[in-house]
């Protein structure tokens, strides 16, 4: 790609980047968000139209491409949001738009044992154990993705882009993630690969390209450089490892949040206790299905609990709705955006601002006015306090890069100025430089007297951020960590080896 | 430049967005001025279109509601009908022609009131309650009223509701009024927020303790409030009750609101939009009839230019 300049309405996404991709190595694109990543890739799979420049595939060169060129000279993009179609099976996904036929007297049908078996010679080289037959909306996500990458390799692909395929994998999915990329690679593939996460670049990637505000900053080699050099080109400065208090003795300071013997009857959350104490940050850690998210949205009313009592500065609390526990104090920055977080029909200040309203309103939430003005001022704080890239509130959510749509939901929750916030996953897709933005924000709130709760399966953002870690294992907790004693190893530990003595 | 283009096309798609509507609607009458100048320019004839128009504004603004939800209200024409007959046997019985209207209108809200009910208590989409509701309603319409006609209201009720201001029937009025009324529920009051945040994401809505039972019953209220009051204006219009009123209402209500711009998946539209449909189908409706196009034949242009007009306008405005 040469020279690719590409303007939104009010915005320069790309101001002339060059970008080339190799066979059989892993390119690395980063940059903080809204640098223009995702708008690059979205160029090459024919999304976006450059406003100008050229792309050379193979010696051939194109003023832009429609998505039917980019599938054809090979290229395949994974985005975010994975686009498998979850009512159709694995192998008719994976054929989608060109699928085998057999002539059926005058008819032609679909070959489904065609399909099935050129599907399980595919899987097999991802690595996914599963019947072709299988449909799609049984997978877990990693799975999905895995499909997603079977379905590249089906259509032949020699470019492969994964724009941040890791944000909502586990440690163990993304071994086997790289595990198959070092296959393509040796298949002589082109990977293109979109990370926040420095530690995994380091790992995998070959070369790295770094965008910041739609500007080329510069390609290394991964083996010329260090994780240190990588945050100063993107961010421009050093950042901070950690952000807890030393010698801060919150044992002694008054409990401001206490959850006594909560259960679900599902059983995803039993008998949980803890406290958190004024100006302590507590961390919950533990592998995925293991209840810390389940046993927040009990304490938050999203979902029922069976048992359980909770108290705010020591007094009792009743949440059988999120509605009620808004108005008694408490937020959540719930984990996934898409699903649970943004109105996409609503701009970034009606974002922002529903949780005050619904905050101050009466009768079951359903009285009052709104005001334009105090939603104008609302947006525009949290704009500044989280640096949400946009060129105007009144834009709409869905125009965000992925990074600044998170910063958003962030915004919509710290709008409602509660006194307890439960961060659920609260730096998924964002940059290094925002995350410790974050972090330091969080550290302010705990100062200020509110009550941080925060959920993450990035063991280095609990060790650096919390004052307590508290590891769920089968919806218990199963120990707390001071952050003087946790270690990842430590933590990794008890959220897995509990399950063998047991046994 | 590049740049100019895009601020350009952007700033014309916006307008389209905008005034679109408006747009068609004067398109239409300006081909109706040109076919017949004659009777085009002609107060009465304003004033005729207003006051067709007004019945199927109203129940419009309610459907819109139940659209915004990402839902539908197929019962309207019946709750029309059914409130339409409670009142008639009202006023006929000597009940005082205000007494009478207000508990026509109370009828249309209980009546919504009960499809808001079996919306939140099955879980079923309104799709298949309202269709339920639709023919039950229609069924009790016919057996309170023995299959006939009511008639025969007090002088009173039919010469109010004959009545002009300044040209402009009491009917149109009526519709005016409630459309304020509810743009200003939609634009400025916390309630009317909550029902687009839940048109737009119910989960996310939930999580942002917005009681999602509470605002399906509200909407469906409303629906069938204005759909009470479409009945006491067809009343006031037709002068009789009759069992088989406003059959296919729905269809022209649902055109309405779509028409207007408002989103099938929820969350997106304006009360001004729908007003702007409404006046565009009671336009069609009057050039036909002015035209002598066959009754017949009319269904068929109708359903060809709701069709052709929602296309421009998803055309035009989804153009980049
Ligand atoms: N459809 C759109 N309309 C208007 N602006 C857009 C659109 N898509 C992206 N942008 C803008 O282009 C810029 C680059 O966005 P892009 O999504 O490429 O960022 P990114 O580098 O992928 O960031 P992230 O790490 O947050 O995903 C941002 O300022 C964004 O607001
Ligand atoms: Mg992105």
């Amino acid at each position: 790609m040469k020279n690719v300049v590409k303007k939104f309405p009010g915005v320069t996404a790309l101001d002339g980047i060059s970008f080339d991709i190799r066979a059989g190595e892993v390119h690395v694109l980063l940059g903080e968000n809204g640098a223009g990543k995702s708008t690059l890739m979205k160029i090459l799979s024919g999304v976006h139209k450059p406003t100008s420049g050229e792309i050379i595939i193979n010696g051939k060169a194109f003023s832009h491409l429609t998505p039917y060129d980019s599938y054809k000279n090979g290229i395949s993009v994974i985005y975010q949001e994975l686009s498998v179609i979850n009512e159709l099976s694995i192998g008719e996904n994976l054929f989608i738009g060109r699928l085998p036929m057999k002539k059926l007297g005058f008819f032609e049908t679909v070959d489904h044992s065609e399909i099935n078996k050129r599907a399980r010679e595919i899987l097999k080289t991802v690595g996914l154990n599963r019947d072709p037959k299988t449909a799609v909306e049984e997978l877990s996500i990693s799975e999905k993705q895995q499909v997603e990458i079977a379905k590249a390799i089906a259509a032949d692909s020699k470019v492969i882009i994964m724009d941040e395929p890791t944000a909502s994998l586990t440690s163990s999915e993304v071994e086997s993630l790289f595990k198959i990329i070092r296959q393509l690679k040796k298949d002589g593939k082109g990977i293109v690969f979109i990370s926040h996460k420095l530690g995994e670049i380091m790992e995998i990637g070959d070369r790295v390209t770094v965008l910041k505000d739609g500007g080329y900053v510069g390609t290394k080699n991964i083996s010329d450089i260090t994780q240190d050099d990588l945050v100063t080109m993107m961010v421009g400065r050093q950042i901070s490892k950690n952000y807890q208090h030393e010698n801060f003795d919150f044992e002694n300071e008054p409990v401001i949040f206490e959850v006594v013997n909560l259960s679900r009857k599902d059983n995803k959350v039993r008998d949980v206790s803890f406290k958190l104490h004024k100006g302590e940050i507590l961390g919950f850690s533990g592998l995925v299905g293991s209840g810390r998210s389940e046993m927040m949205n009990a304490i938050f009313g999203a979902e029922p609990k069976s048992s359980g009592r909770i108290f705010i500065d020591g007094e009792e609390i009743k949440t059988p709705s999120p509605y009620s526990a808004i108005k008694k104090g408490l937020a959540m920055v719930t984990e996934n955006r898409r699903e649970t977080g943004f109105f996409h029909n609503f701009d970034i200040a009606k974002n922002i601002s529903i949780l005050p309203f619904v905050k101050t309103s009466g009768a079951g939430g359903i009285s009052g006015l709104v005001s334009k003005k105090a939603e104008a001022q609302w947006a525009d704080e949290q704009r500044e306090r989280l640096n949400i890239k946009c060129y105007s509130t009144k834009q709409l959510v869905s125009e965000l890069s992925g990074g600044n749509q998170q910063k958003v939901i962030l915004g919509k929750w710290l709008a409602a100025d509660s006194k307890i916030i439960i961060f659920d996953e609260p730096t998924k897709g964002i940059d290094v430089g925002s995350k410790s933005e974050i972090y330091s924000l969080m550290r302010r709130l705990a100062d200020e007297g509110k009550g941080v709760l925060v959920v993450s399966s990035e063991l280095p953002e609990l060790l650096s951020v919390c004052d307590t870690i508290a590891v769920f294992l089968e919806g218990k907790i199963v120990k707390f960590f001071s952050h003087r004693e946790a270690t990842e190893e430590n933590i990794i530990h008890a959220s897995t080896a509990q399950e063998s003595e047991e046994t | 430049m590049p740049t100019k283009m895009k601020e350009r096309e952007l700033t014309f798609s916006q307008a389209w967005q905008r005034y679109g509507t408006l747009g068609i609607l004067v398109l239409l009458l300006v081909i109706l001025a040109i076919l017949r100048p004659s009777f085009f320019f002609k107060t009465s004839t304003i004033t005729q279109i207003l006051s067709q128009s007004s019945v199927n504004i109203l129940i419009a603004l309610g459907e819109f509601f139940a659209i915004l939800i990402a839902g539908i209200d197929l019962s309207v024409g019946s709750v029309v009908a059914l409130s339409g007959m409670f009142m008639a046997k009202l006023m006929v019985s000597g009940t005082s022609p205000i007494a009478a209207v207000l508990l026509g209108v109370f009828m249309g809200a209980l009546l919504g009131f009960i499809n808001g009910i079996l919306v939140n208590s099955t879980g079923l989409h309104p799709f298949i309650i309202t269709l339920g509701t639709q023919a039950i309603f229609r069924g009790v319409t016919l057996i309170i009223s023995d299959s006939s006609a009511v008639f025969g209201f007090p002088a009173s009720f039919s010469r109010f509701m004959a009545q002009r201001i300044f040209y402009v029937p009491v009917a149109a009025i009526i519709a005016i009024a409630a459309a304020l009324i509810l743009a200003f529920l939609t634009r400025q009051t916390k309630l009317g927020r909550n029902i687009y945040a839940l048109g737009g994401n119910r989960e996310s809505a939930w999580y942002s303790g917005i009681n999602i039972k509470l605002h399906t019953l509200i909407v469906f209220v409303i629906s069938g409030i204005c759909a009470g009051i479409a009945g006491v204006v067809l009343l006031g219009r037709v002068g009789s009750a009759e069992p088989a009123a406003a059959t296919g209402f729905e269809t022209y209500a649902i055109a309405a609101a779509i028409i207007g711009g408002t989103s099938f998946f929820g969350g997106k539209g304006k009360i001004f939009g729908v007003v702007m449909g409404g006046l565009i189908i009671g336009v069609i409706n009057f050039g036909m009839n002015l035209l002598s196009v066959s009754s017949t034949l009319q269904q068929v242009v109708m359903g060809a230019l709701i069709i052709g007009s929602v296309t421009l306008d998803r055309f035009v405005a989804g153009r980049k």
